[in-house]
């Protein structure tokens, strides 16, 4: 799908919300980016009160912009996630998931706006990728990572939440609760019998319930996952399906995800965006049935 | 469970490990010292005092292996700037050899010779405490760290990784080098330091001071082997080969890089500095020809050729290498460089895991 065909797209109600032009703009008129470090390391309260707004949110971002050598990937995106909730994220190509991602957990430096987490005071938009993973916010690559040398045993046990300085490393030993915890997770994710097996002779799709383990190993309060399904067979992705379920109501689960018989199957609350903006929110009926949605996502052909 | 990892001299070892190690340490730091000792020159078993020296060698040259074992092979990252390292430990011990002259130099002053050469009236600052043994050998250990510290806090935190970070580390020593080329730096200049007599009051040309420091060095290699060993299987190693195998999923779990491979590349010059001073006494010179880029390239090819991330195969490699150098600079002395040369292509072509990985696959199909 082509981003130039989508632009006939007539200027919507949120397009007009946050102001945004069409997205693929000259580069030369993209202003320089602005320098970063000199802005507030932490969150404005009064301003944190508007954008939450009474809402049980958990993790908000707000405002962002982010361009790439005059593209703009994101433009004045502002999403609220609620506590426990299972988010789906959809759009086209080219519609700023991943760079939402990115942004969130500290990959790219956003040109303008903020990231945070209610309870805690600090952007992190200005902090370092390993500091935001130590607040709680996880992430599942598109393509699954796993440490292909370690043992799955392993994997979990660096993945496990704790102290993660090289002091700390050096005379680390897994005490019994951690060991039940990964028990448990082992268990979670099917691989119990294959926790002594090295990570890179995993099948496709238990690669991904190792990562999905590893960030259940983080106890984190937000899981990022970029496109669970991929590659997986249909018994595969069900049980991917069920465990991210399950994982939701802890936790705050936010999934891009192409599918949609997929995303029917999991989400509660849709998220489409667009163009680096947020083009609908809602339910997946309405969302689905939204002419705007249609146009620009739905309608396309799939292949 | 056998998928947790094991704790304890357990984890640095299985029982047959063990006795590996013991054994390995039996015959080169006991028993080959007793044969060249106690054994008369005229027995067939008696070991002589040129092999003697020529081990002891091999020994620290085996400590740096484990050193660039423990930053390349399980941090993965290369570096082909050690040998500046293990000189800068060479010269702190160099210095205090050079002090312990006192006034048997050939001007007969309390100077090194060199300055009394350059026409120098006094010691300069930085020599000044190098009379103390302890004082030098924690420069030995100190100046290196510091040094690949300050050095790997700009490139680590820049995220400068792969190749751009062994050319760097090539220019690291390259420039230290043509410093202390220089007569004015203060170390001797082209000669470098040599012509020591003794090391804490013994005289360095007795075989037994000899076949002491030899002792030495099996120590000092055995507790660099056991230290490098409790590194890569505690916790902290399995955090090290992540960082090598995908840094960006080691730091979306919550590590951060810039801290550990500070902390492997800090340690790793330490232990260089150590086989240096432990070196130097046994030859006898140092000189700035030790921080030649082709020496670091050169100590790289002893892991490669022995298999990195096994810690063993990087002690091999570096006896393997310098064994056939010492042979094939005697039989044929042209012909080394080409013969070191075909060896890193072949061993990069047909053997990429080393000696050690070879031995292993072999074990593994009996």
């Amino acid at each position: 799908m082509s981003t130039s065909a989508l632009s006939t797209v007539p200027a919507d109600e949120s397009a007009e919300k946050t102001g945004s032009s069409p997205s693929v703009s000259p580069p030369s008129a993209e202003p320089k980016k602005r320098s970063w470090s000199a802005r507030p390391r932490t969150i404005d309260p009064v301003r944190r009160e508007a954008v939450v707004a009474g809402r049980p949110a958990v993790l908000c971002v707000d405002n962002i912009s982010v361009s790439f050598d005059g593209f703009k990937a994101l433009t004045n995106l502002t999403l609220i996630l609620e506590k426990g909730e299972l988010r789906c994220l959809i759009g086209p190509n080219g519609a700023g998931k991943t760079t939402l991602m990115d942004v969130i957990t500290g990959k790219t430096k956003p040109d303008s706006g903020t990231v945070f987490l209610t309870h805690d005071a600090r952007d992190l938009t200005q902090l370092a990728e390993y500091e935001i993973a130590e607040l709680g916010i996880c992430r599942k690559f598109q393509r699954p990572t796993v440490f292909a040398g370690h043992t799955v045993y392993e994997n979990l046990e660096l993945a496990l939440q704790g102290k993660k300085g090289v002091l700390s490393s050096l005379f680390f030993r897994l005490s019994a609760a951690q060991k039940t915890t990964i028990e448990g997770i082992l268990e979670q994710i099917g691989l119990h019998e294959h926790a002594a097996v090295r990570a890179g002779q995993l099948a496709h799709g238990q690669k991904q319930w190792l990562e999905i383990g590893m960030l259940l190993a983080q106890n984190p309060k937000v899981l990022l996952v970029d496109e669970p399904i991929a590659g997986m067979t249909h018994q595969e992705s069900e049980r991917t399906a069920e465990l991210l379920k399950s994982l939701a109501g802890e936790r705050t689960v936010v999934v891009v995800e192409h599918d949609m018989e997929f995303v029917r199957s999991i989400a509660k609350k849709v998220t489409v965006l667009h163009q680096g903006s947020v083009l609908a929110e809602g339910d997946i009926d309405s969302v689905q049935n939204d002419p705007r949605v249609v146009e620009v996502y739905l309608g396309e052909p799939r292949t | 469970m056998t998928a947790e990892p094991a704790v304890g001299l357990k984890a640095l070892h299985s029982r047959r490990g063990w006795i590996g190690v013991g054994a390995a340490t039996l015959i080169v730091g006991v028993i080959v010292p007793l044969l060249s000792v106690a054994v008369p020159a005229s027995s067939p078993l008696h070991v002589p005092d040129y092999l003697v020296a020529l081990l002891g060698k091999f020994l620290c040259y085996g400590i740096v292996a484990l050193a660039i074992d423990l930053i390349w092979g399980f941090t993965g990252i290369l570096s082909l700037g050690h040998g500046v390292f293990f000189a800068l430990g060479g010269y702190a011990m160099g210095m205090y050899l050079m002090l312990s002259i006192g006034a048997q130099g050939v001007y007969k002053s309390v100077l090194p010779d060199f300055m009394v050469f350059l026409d120098w009236k006094e010691l300069p600052w930085f020599w000044r405490g190098f009379d103390n043994l302890s004082v030098a050998l924690a420069a030995a250990l100190l100046v290196p760290g510091l040094l690949a510290f300050a050095f790997g806090y700009f490139a680590f935190r820049s995220r400068i990784r792969g190749v751009y970070f062994s050319i760097i580390t090539q220019a690291l020593t390259y420039a230290l080098m043509l410093l202390f080329f220089r007569n004015e730096t203060g170390f001797g200049g082209n000669n470098g330091l040599t012509d020591f007599k003794s090391l804490y009051g013994y005289d360095l040309h007795e075989p037994s001071t000899k076949v002491a420091l030899y002792v030495l060095s099996a120590l000092g290699l055995l507790l660099t082997y056991l230290l490098c060993r409790f590194i890569v299987t505690s916790k902290a190693g399995r955090v090290l080969r992540a960082i090598r195998d995908v840094e960006s999923r080691a730091m979306f779990v919550g590590f951060n890089p810039t801290s550990y491979k500070l902390f492997a590349w800090t340690l790793s010059a330490i232990l260089c500095g150590l086989a240096g001073a432990l070196y130097v006494p046994q030859v006898g010179i140092i000189n700035p020809g030790e921080m030649q880029p082709a020496n670091s390239i050169e100590m790289a090819i002893w892991v490669a050729v022995g298999g990195r991330a096994t810690l063993f195969g990087a002690i091999l490699g570096a006896f393997l290498v310098n064994g056939m150098r010492s042979f094939f600079t005697a039989a044929m002395p042209n012909a080394w460089l080409y013969i070191l040369g075909s060896l890193f292509i072949a061993v990069t072509l047909f053997f990429p895991d080393g000696v050690a990985g070879a031995l292993g696959r072999l074990k593994r199909k009996s």
